[in-house]
């Protein structure tokens, strides 16, 4: 059941893939509707194969990596959902968020792995704080990088993607997006200290995934600075927010498969 | 003095410091022989002090200029953002020219509020860069002070066995801040029970010890203790650690009991170095049927000790000669390690985390205060916004058309 539903996901963000191509490659108006309307229908089977998992393993997902992108995935979708609540103009970043939803499925299909135990250090709320913080950051950092993409294509051809907002609301919201995962790795951070003060004793211990969210925070933080302080916008800021989004998913994947952390078993096994 | 503040104040400084210590810490994360196990750190690292790259100096004077710059940029900051909530908005604000829309309704339209000449949005959010920025400095100066008197070390218990953290050699591996107490803390603690393999649902199979906790004066506190919390008694936290082994308890006539912490040889030998009461060297070796640290248990245990070119197979309750007399095995048993500390002034460090994280929140609304505009200042409105002025100089051009 897990398997259909999970595959079910896959298949509704593949289709929601193909009509927002036909609505930006083909100018398809039913593309965009059609496009959000299976994103958001796929929410429900994923949401199942997720809940599926959880039950049958005995925790949540993050223990391998099958369930770390699947879930990261969720809530990306999900999050793009909530902000075109909030901002409609957003709606037209499911031509971003549906490949991006469909490629992050195949990439955690592709590391399926069963794991019904975790390691008592996992027994804290502050791990759930820690790990919920850690996938909302990446949504809203996949989010401005959107932004920042839809940014681009349309100051080159201010008639693509026609349902975007103005590139002056593009790059509004792109650091808007930008402040938001600001403040979830900064939560996802010190909810780790505090995880990690619960279990050894100390709150701060220069781990390699530590250290590069340390260093991803204060470059999120210089970026951040050059909007405000030098009232740098657009192109260069579009630019600084893909170097941005380099290093959240340098920290988040590429740390923990390259160097042993003890951030290691999510992504490479126990 | 006022050319220091400047440059203390200046973006350009802001910002080279900030790179500086990402740029800095980035190599402390990656470099290879920062990784356990890595190779030795080479001769420019050395030089550097990156070998040790966040007790370095070059790390050092870079957190000291980041306070220092942090400082200088939020002193008269405050004085600043009560200024804009009046409506006395920096020569940067934007404006809105001059058209033929209904300002107020458009600003009401974008979320702000007010009924006189200045309208605000989110007001209380204005305050967001300033707080961010103030726990930023709570968070460097609490973190510097917390690492000063901070303390903290490790101890071993076999089951049955009780110490007292203060007496001379219970404690090893002690890191103490300058101004951490010298003495250690006077506590007594009993390992009742040791589970190096429980179960736990839901959870693999881990340690869990039951601790017996004596502060002076105060009775004893009985409490469990497993790797994914510690446990606090007065000033000290006591956590679990991971490494674990085979104890041997035995007595000597008019010496009581002794403990003997064996460590693994392989992985089912084990054993332990010690010195008779005659000053001769003796070993202790226990071989298993199973792997001594596999959850199956360790099985049929073989005992013996080696000692004078002699080996003797030991018994529970057995006598055997050791020293100048004999001595007699009571128990055999594991030992597991614990470690503490006293983490004064923690609560300030978590207060400069709240305070940022408190200014970061502020800072998602996007607060602004906006004054209608004054007859011959060109302007229909002047918008101070966090973000977003060229968007809304562009929603009003298409709101209403130029004047």
């Amino acid at each position: 059941m897990q398997s259909i539903l999970f595959w079910s996901a896959v298949t509704l963000y593949a289709l929601a893939t193909v009509a927002w191509f036909a609505w930006a490659a083909f100018g398809r108006k039913w593309g965009a509707g059609a496009g959000t309307a299976l994103l958001a229908a796929g929410l429900l089977p994923h949401a199942g194969s997720l809940a599926l998992r959880w039950v049958e393993v005995g925790h949540g997902p993050y223990n391998t990596r099958y369930e770390v992108i699947s879930a990261d995935t969720f809530i990306l979708v999900a999050v793009w959902l909530v902000a075109t609540l909030v901002a409609r103009g957003l709606r037209g970043l499911g031509v971003f968020v549906a490949p991006s939803a469909f490629l992050l499925m195949g990439w955690a299909v592709s590391t399926f792995e069963l794991k019904r135990e975790v390691p008592i250090i996992f027994k804290s709320w502050w791990l759930v704080m820690h790990i919920g913080f850690a996938k909302l950051f990446f949504a809203a950092i996949l989010l401005a990088a959107c932004c920042a993409a839809a940014w681009l294509i349309k100051e080159r051809n201010p008639s693509a993607l026609s349902s975007l907002p103005s590139t002056e609301k593009l790059d509004l919201y792109a650091h808007q997006f930008m402040i938001v995962s600001f403040l979830f790795l900064g939560v996802m951070i010190v909810a780790g200290a505090l995880w990690a003060h619960q279990s050894w004793g100390r709150y701060w211990g220069w781990d390699p995934i530590e250290t590069s969210a340390l260093v991803t925070w204060i470059v999120f933080g210089i970026v951040l600075h050059f909007r405000v302080l030098h009232r740098w916008t657009g192109r260069r800021m579009a630019w600084l927010t893909f170097v941005a989004l380099g290093f959240a998913v340098v920290t988040l994947f590429v740390v923990a498969i390259l160097v042993p952390t003890i951030h290691n078993s999510y992504m490479v096994g126990s | 003095m006022s050319r220091l503040v400047s440059l203390l104040r200046s973006p350009r400084l802001a910002l080279s410091v900030i790179g500086f210590l990402a740029a800095w810490t980035g190599v402390g994360a990656w470099a290879p022989w920062i990784q356990p196990g890595g190779p030795p750190a080479p001769a420019w690292a050395v030089a550097v002090g990156l070998d040790h790259p966040f007790t370095a100096w070059a790390f050092l004077v870079g957190i000291a200029l980041l306070f220092a710059s942090t400082f200088a940029c939020t002193w008269g900051r405050r004085a600043r953002v009560v200024a804009i909530g009046r409506g006395e908005l920096p020569p940067s604000a934007t404006r809105l020219p001059p058209g033929e829309g209904d300002v107020r309704a458009f600003l009401a339209a974008e979320g702000f509020r007010g009924h006189g000449e200045v309208l605000t949005r989110f007001a209380p959010a204005l305050w967001g860069g300033w707080l961010l920025h103030v726990g930023l400095l709570v968070l460097i100066a609490t973190v510097l002070v917390q690492h000063a008197f901070s303390d903290s070390g490790t101890f071993d218990l076999s089951e049955g066995e009780r110490a007292s953290l203060a007496a001379h050699g219970t404690v090893f591996g002690r890191e103490r801040g300058p101004l951490a107490p010298e003495a250690l803390p006077d506590v007594q603690v009993a390992l009742v029970r040791f589970d190096p393999f429980r179960k736990q649902h839901g959870y693999s199979s881990d340690r869990l010890s039951e601790l017996e906790i004596t502060l002076p004066g105060e009775a004893p506190l009985v409490e469990t203790v497993d790797r994914a919390s510690g446990i606090r008694a007065g000033g000290v936290e006591i956590f679990q650690a991971i490494p674990t082994g085979m104890a041997m308890t035995f007595e000597i006539p008019g010496m009581g009991m002794r403990t003997v912490r064996l460590t693994e040889e392989t992985p089912r030998r084990a054993a332990a170095e010690v010195t008779d009461p005659v000053g001769m060297p003796a070993r202790f070796v226990v071989e298993a049927e199973r792997d001594i640290d596999g959850a199956a248990g360790p099985g049929k245990l073989l005992v013996w000790m080696e000692s004078r070119g002699t080996r003797r197979a030991l018994l529970p309750g057995m006598p055997f000669p050791f020293g100048a007399g004999e001595a007699r095995v009571l128990a055999m048993g594991r030992w597991g390690r614990f470690t503490y500390t006293r983490t004064p002034w923690l609560w300030g460090v978590f207060t400069g985390f709240g305070a940022i994280l408190a200014g970061c929140t502020l800072l998602a609304f996007p607060a602004g205060v906006a004054r209608l505009g004054r007859p011959g200042e060109g302007a229909a409105a002047v918008v101070f916004t966090v973000r977003g002025g060229p968007a809304l100089v562009a929603e009003w051009k298409r709101a209403g058309p130029p004047a």
